[in-house]
């Protein structure tokens, strides 16, 4: 329960933050721009889904989280982390190529991590954890 | 490996829900074991053997 109340939270600052952002913007929004506009929002929404199913479970009389979410959740996070070596290594090298700003760069890479993360729990979620 | 989890609960009459609630997991969980798609751990496969009060191998087997 507090897990999910604090998610969230979280989820409710990053919205927040964003549409600051987007409103103290002068003049036309970039197309990278909206690009980070819709990672943000994917990122968002998978933050209040995991929230929500918490949330139900808990009102439903479930425990929040049992062996197998926990595991689903192990096995992302570890797999999302591995990934994320080899996308900071090609962020790396592409910002070399393309003189990238240093603080594009590092929001590039923590909007990469939380997608890698985002897609690894959804794959491994759907296809299951068998015979290992 | 697989389990005849479905056929049992269908013996005792029980739901998915119900099973979850015994065992203290989500019914995901449940779904998830019937459809083959999670190896429950040690002490799940014992409380859901326990629940319908046979032995594990009797409900988990390997082909």
């Amino acid at each position: 329960m507090k897990k999910s109340v604090i998610a969230l939270i979280v989820a409710a600052l990053v919205l927040t933050t964003t549409f600051i952002w987007i409103f103290s913007v002068s003049g036309p929004i970039k197309p990278m721009e909206y690009v980070s506009l819709g990672v943000i929002i994917v990122v968002v929404a998978f933050a209040l889904l995991l929230g929500y199913k918490r949330l139900s479970s808990a009102k439903k009389g479930e425990p929040a989280e049992d062996e197998m979410s926990r595991k689903v959740m192990q096995k992302a996070s570890s797999l999302s982390f591995y990934i994320s070596l080899y996308l900071w290594l090609a962020i790396g090298y592409f910002s070399d190529k393309f003189n990238s700003e240093t603080h594009t760069v590092i929001g590039a890479g923590i909007l990469g991590m939380a997608v890698t993360f985002a897609i690894c729990w959804v794959v491994i979620y759907f296809r299951g954890i068998r015979n290992e | 490996m697989n389990n005849r989890i479905k056929e049992f609960r269908a013996r005792y009459n029980l739901t998915q829900d119900d099973l979850a609630k015994k065992v203290n997991v989500r019914r995901e969980t449940i779904v998830f074991l019937e459809k083959n798609k999670y190896n429950p751990s040690l002490k799940l496969a014992h409380d859901i053997a326990r629940v319908f009060k046979v032995h594990i191998e009797e409900i988990f087997y390997f082909d």
